[in-house]
Parts: C-alpha cells; structure tokens; sequence
C-alpha cells in the first residue's frame, strides 16, 4: 500500500463524509483510552500518596509494646499492667538470632522546646542510634545520633521538620546552635525532614530525638522502655518470628506467652502486604475496566466500519469496476479504521494527559511536586501502539466484507 | 482480431439453476462501433459483463487482444479492467463525494500515476467532453447529460482498447441521448476507438455501424448498419 497525501486524502474523504458518525465513533474510543490513562494515573498517584506515609519505614518492622495482661499467669490475675525493660532488648537480641535490628523508644509527650522566644511543643524521643534502621531520617541538615552520642550521653538532639520551622522560623543550618527543653540545653546536630504519616510514638516532624541514655538518666526513667523495635533479618517472615520474640519476653515478667494483648506486637510487614494486595486488586480493575472500556469502543468502530462499508457497496463496486485491486481496497478499509481508532484514540491520551497534568498542579507545593500522578511516556507510546493493534482489528471484519464486494455489485444495486 | 468469443456458456446457479448464455460465438475487429440488442433477460448484460471481466464464464474461451481471459485472480483482473477496458454505465456510476476532475482522474490513480500528472490529463479530457468549467463541481450539481460525459471522460482517460456502454442513454432524455450518442460516433471516428454499446432501444442500435441481436442467451441476426437505416422508428434520430 502506497502512504502518499492521496491515499490519506481518500481515508479522510470517507471518514469526514458522514463526519457526526464518524465522531460519535470516534468517542468510543476516545472514552476508552481516556479512561484507562486516568485510571492509570490516577491509581499510581494514589499509590504513592498512600507509600507516601510509610515513607522512610523499614517494611519489615515490629514495634513491641507493654499492654494489660488478658490471661491469668503462674498465679498472676490477669489485667495487669506491666513495663518492658532494657534487659529485654539484650534477650531479645541473644535469644532470637533472626532478628536483625533491635531499638528500645523512651517518649515523653508534649514536651516544650524553646529557643530565644519562639518554643514548640512536641514529643521526646529517646532513642538508640540503630534507630534510623527503623524510621529512616530523610536528614536535611547535619547528622543522625551516633553510638558515641549515646555512650557518652551527649546533650545532642536530631529535630524534625515542623520543630525546625518553629523555633528557626529565620532558617539556615541549625546544626551546633541551642534548644532549650526543661531546662536542659541540647545542641541540634541534624534536622530530619521526614514527613512520612506512620508515627511511633508521635510523628517524625513533631520529634526531637535525644540518646536515650541520656534521656534516661535525666527524667529518671530507670529501666523502663516503651516500645520495642525490632527488624528481622533478610528472607525471613515476620510473623514467623513474632511468636518467639513474644515468649522470650513474655518469660522473664510473668505472662503468658500466648497473650497477644499483653505483649502486643504491630507487624507493619502484614501492614505493607494488605496495601500491595489491595494495589493490585485496584491495578487489576483499572486494567479491566479501562481495556473493557477500550475494547467496547474498538468494537463500535468494527460496527460502524461495517455499516459504511455495507452503504459504500456501489462506491467500492465502482472502484473495482474501475480498476480498484482487492488489497487496495482491504488496505484502504482497515487504513480508514486505523485513523479513526488511532486520531481518537491520540485525543484521548493528550486530553487525559492535561488533565492528569492539572491534577499535579493542584498538588504541587512550594514548586515541589507531592505525587505524581502522570502517566509515563512509555505507557502513552504503548497505548498507542494499542491503538492501532485495536484500530486493524476493528477494521479487518469490515474491510474482509469490503474486499468480497464483486465490480457487478456496483451496477446491481441501483 | 480484438474481441473473440468462443462457444461461452454461462449458468447461474440461485437457487434454480438459469443457463443464461447458451453458446456464444462473436468475433469484433479494432475500431468496430457495434451494439448488442435485446430484450431484458436475452443475457446481454451478462455478456456485457463478461466481456468487461467483472464476471465469470463456465465454459469456453474470451481472448481479448489475443489474451486468455480465464480464471484470472481478482489482481489480474482489476489490472485488465484497468488498462485494456472503459466502462461507461447507464446510472454514471459516479463517486458522489468526489468533483468531476477527481472522477476522472480515479483510474490513473490505481495505476499509481503521480497526482500531478493524473490532474492535467483529466483535465485535458474534461476539456475535451466540453467540461473545462465543471471540473471542481460534483455530481449531485450536475444535468444527466454532464455526468454521462464525465463517466465517458473516466473511460477515455486510461486509454483503453474497448468501451463497453451498458444502456448509456438509459437514464437521459432523447436531445442529451443524441448528444451522446454523437460523441460515441465521434470517438470512434477520430479515435478508432472500439465502442460496444448494450442497449434494448433500437434506435441507439441504429446510430452504430454493427448491431449484433441476441436472444434466450443465444446470437441472433448480426446486422451491419453503415447506412444507419436499420430500424424504421431509428432514422433521423433517436426515439424515445
């Protein structure tokens, strides 16, 4: 088949002849694959939104912490409370050797900071330097705690984004100035401008993290810990291990092992898999009911490309007649329902390309975009290639029908 | 020998079958001006069809220019029809979305001649038929006897050996009959073009120079017709 300005010419010429037809056709099409872009956009960008929160989370993490007991235990009563303390961050990390990290959290809530006159109230952390294994810190400014912090008891603090507005609403790098909290002076070394919605104990931006040992020593915590972080080692499950970790501390303060309220464990691992497999089910209705879409509108086409060829009986008669090859005219149908499908189709993925376009604007702040909800250059060019895979398809029907139109057609259906 | 016919038999089988050709033997040298008469259902149209290759015989054999016209693919024969056949319809047959110029220019454009070319050479023979003025017009704009030109110029334009007219006067009233007509003669006379025309009007018959008879899918009477005072309602003229 030539691909010259006349044949395009005569492809145009039968679509733009009954051009309301043609457009409602068309839409079809346009319906389609604008729905499937959106679609596609807009469950990536939910995706993100929702990874967002776990952002700078191991996804393999445990936090234990203390409940009341529910089960009555070596002559215990139940609906007792209980602590957690540093001995069982030691058992823990000796008795269950699949675990990888294990990091202790002391929290005081709604403690004031101040500086000069501006003071922020958030909550304290005391925390081991392994910590950032657990809640990785997005450091903006400066350092993350390190062990000799926490040997040497350090009046040092890492602060989130939110208390760095606060008490440096001048900016610049806070890192060796003064905050004040109770009383005691601590040196900011870093600035964590993590934003992720999973909280431990409060959220990361609301923190100041200080070394827990000095945290300890200063509001005279004693043993005591609140919660228990602990990562497992690569290739291993979660839940396999939680039973275990949960008897070597149930044993040594009296409960039952099996008591899940007691030693409450939160598996964020199981957290992760529930949202992929719900991103996949989405993914999977996306796909199915954008290609269901698309191929309702490929399937219109198909319809329609059989009426006009059915209509067009004499025209094709004629061309015959006239010397008008059989693949010239198959090539001249499916060439027909090609432009069609694919001039819709093309429409449809830059109409929702603007839109997915103006979606991000919405979401951009401070000139940085939160989410993205673009679809990729790829999987436009994919789209269209689907288009045009569809567009033959839809075509081929009508244009076999066309091909079978015998030159004396032409003269008997006058 | 241009056209020869040897012992064509046709049949069609709808149902009950229906022998429709009976034996056709015809012979027409270049250049003849020859009509085919008969009444409907005589198979006249069926031979007209098979001597423009848009439709099969079952037995037989139809040289055309010394060519073997038998079981030819559909490419072969569009190809044929394209370069060796003009045909000319009583309904004009023309594409109604398409201007007179791109009517006529529509068979150079399966031969794949450049659009350049194609034009002036449509226009050449637009100008030709007396229709310079109405090339960018388009069927629906003009008189019977306008449209029945350009399909003559469609014809023309590839050059071919025969025109096969299939009731060209059919659909026209008698004055744009006798023009047309005319222009066939003309065709002929100047051109040497071969023209075969199919028609059941003997006064059309009587403008040729050979009216062949047929009958119940047999030849009859083979007329010639130099003096073009066959049919006593044919003289002076075409009646209606």
């Amino acid at each position: 088949m030539r691909i010259d300005r006349d044949t395009f010419r005569e492809i145009l010429d039968s679509i733009t002849r009954n051009r309301s037809r043609s457009l409602l056709t068309g839409f079809g099409v346009f319906w389609g694959i604008f729905m499937l872009m959106l679609l596609i956009g807009g469950g990536q960008g939910l995706k993100e939104l929702m990874e967002k929160n776990f952002e700078g989370f191991a996804t393999n993490t445990c936090i234990a912490f203390a409940g009341e007991t529910t089960k009555p235990f070596k002559g215990f009563k139940k609906d007792r409370s209980w602590a957690m303390t540093y001995k069982d961050v030691d058992r823990v990390r000796n008795l269950v050797p699949e675990l990888d990290v294990v990091s202790p959290n002391i929290t005081l809530w709604g403690r004031t900071a101040d500086r000069d006159d501006n003071t922020f109230s958030g909550s304290l952390k005391g925390v081991f330097a392994n910590y950032s294994k657990i809640e990785t810190p997005k450091l903006y400014y400066g350092r993350y705690l390190n062990e000799m912090d926490i040997d040497q008891e350090r009046k040092v603090c890492v602060i989130g984004k939110k208390v760095y507005k606060n008490l440096f609403p001048e900016g610049g790098d806070p890192c060796g100035k003064s905050i004040r909290i109770d009383g005691i002076y601590y040196q900011v070394v870093g600035v964590d401008y993590n934003e992720g919605n999973i909280s431990i104990n409060g959220s990361a931006d609301e923190t100041i993290s200080i070394p827990l040992t000095l945290m300890k020593r200063s509001y005279n915590m004693g043993e005591t810990i609140h919660l228990l972080c602990f990562t497992a080692k690569e290739g291993i499950t979660m839940s396999d291990i939680i039973p275990k970790v949960r008897e070597v501390i149930a044993r040594n303060h009296y409960i039952d092992p099996t008591d899940e309220q007691a030693v409450f464990m939160i598996n964020t691992q199981l957290l992760f898999g529930i949202v992929d497999s719900l991103f996949k089910g989405i993914n999977f209705l996306i796909w199915l009911i954008g290609l269901g879409t698309l191929l309702a509108g490929a399937i219109g086409v198909s319809n329609i490309m059989m009426v006009s060829v059915k209509e067009r009986t004499t025209e094709i008669g004629i061309r015959r007649a006239i010397g008008a090859t059989p693949k010239m005219i198959l090539s001249q149908i499916i060439a027909e329902s090609i432009v069609l499908t694919l001039t819709a189709g093309l429409m449809g993925i830059v109409f929702s390309v603007l839109i997915l376009a103006g979606v991000e604007l919405g979401m951009t702040s401070d000139g940085i975009l939160k989410t993205h909800f673009q679809v990729s250059f790829a999987t436009a060019m994919l789209s269209a290639l689907l288009l045009t895979v569809l567009g033959v398809l839809a075509g081929l029907a009508p244009s076999l029908r066309a091909m079978n139109i015998k030159p004396v057609d032409a003269m008997r259906d006058e | 020998m241009l056209i020869e016919l040897k012992d064509i038999n046709k049949t069609y089988n709808n149902g009950q079958p229906l022998h429709v050709l009976k034996g056709i033997n015809l012979e027409i040298e270049r250049g003849e001006f020859v009509s085919i008469m008969g009444s409907s259902g005589s198979g006249k149209s069926t031979l007209l069809n098979i001597l423009g290759i848009l439709d099969n015989y079952d037995t037989g054999e139809y040289r055309l220019d010394g060519k073997l016209i038998k079981g030819l693919s559909e490419k072969q024969a569009a190809e044929y029809r394209n370069r060796m056949i003009g045909f000319i319809f009583q309904s004009y047959n023309l594409i109604g979305f398409k201007t007179a110029l791109e009517n006529v220019e529509l068979p150079l454009f399966y031969q794949g001649i450049s659009r350049k070319k194609r034009e002036v050479m449509a226009m050449e023979y637009l100008d030709r038929l007396g229709l310079k003025d109405w090339s960018s017009h388009f069927p629906n704009e003009m008189s019977g006897g306008q449209k029945q030109r350009v399909a003559i110029a469609r014809a023309l334009i590839t050059r071919p050996e025969i025109i096969l007219a299939d009731e060209p006067t059919g659909a026209l009233d008698s004055r744009t009959s006798v023009e047309i007509m005319q222009l066939l003669k003309e065709l002929n006379r100047t051109d040497n073009m071969t023209i075969i025309v199919v028609t059941h009007e003997s006064g059309v018959a009587n403008e040729t120079n050979k009216i062949i008879h047929i009958k119940d899918g047999i030849i009859g009477e083979i007329e010639m017709n130099q003096g073009h005072n066959a049919s006593p309602f044919g003289t002076g003229g075409i009646m209606k």
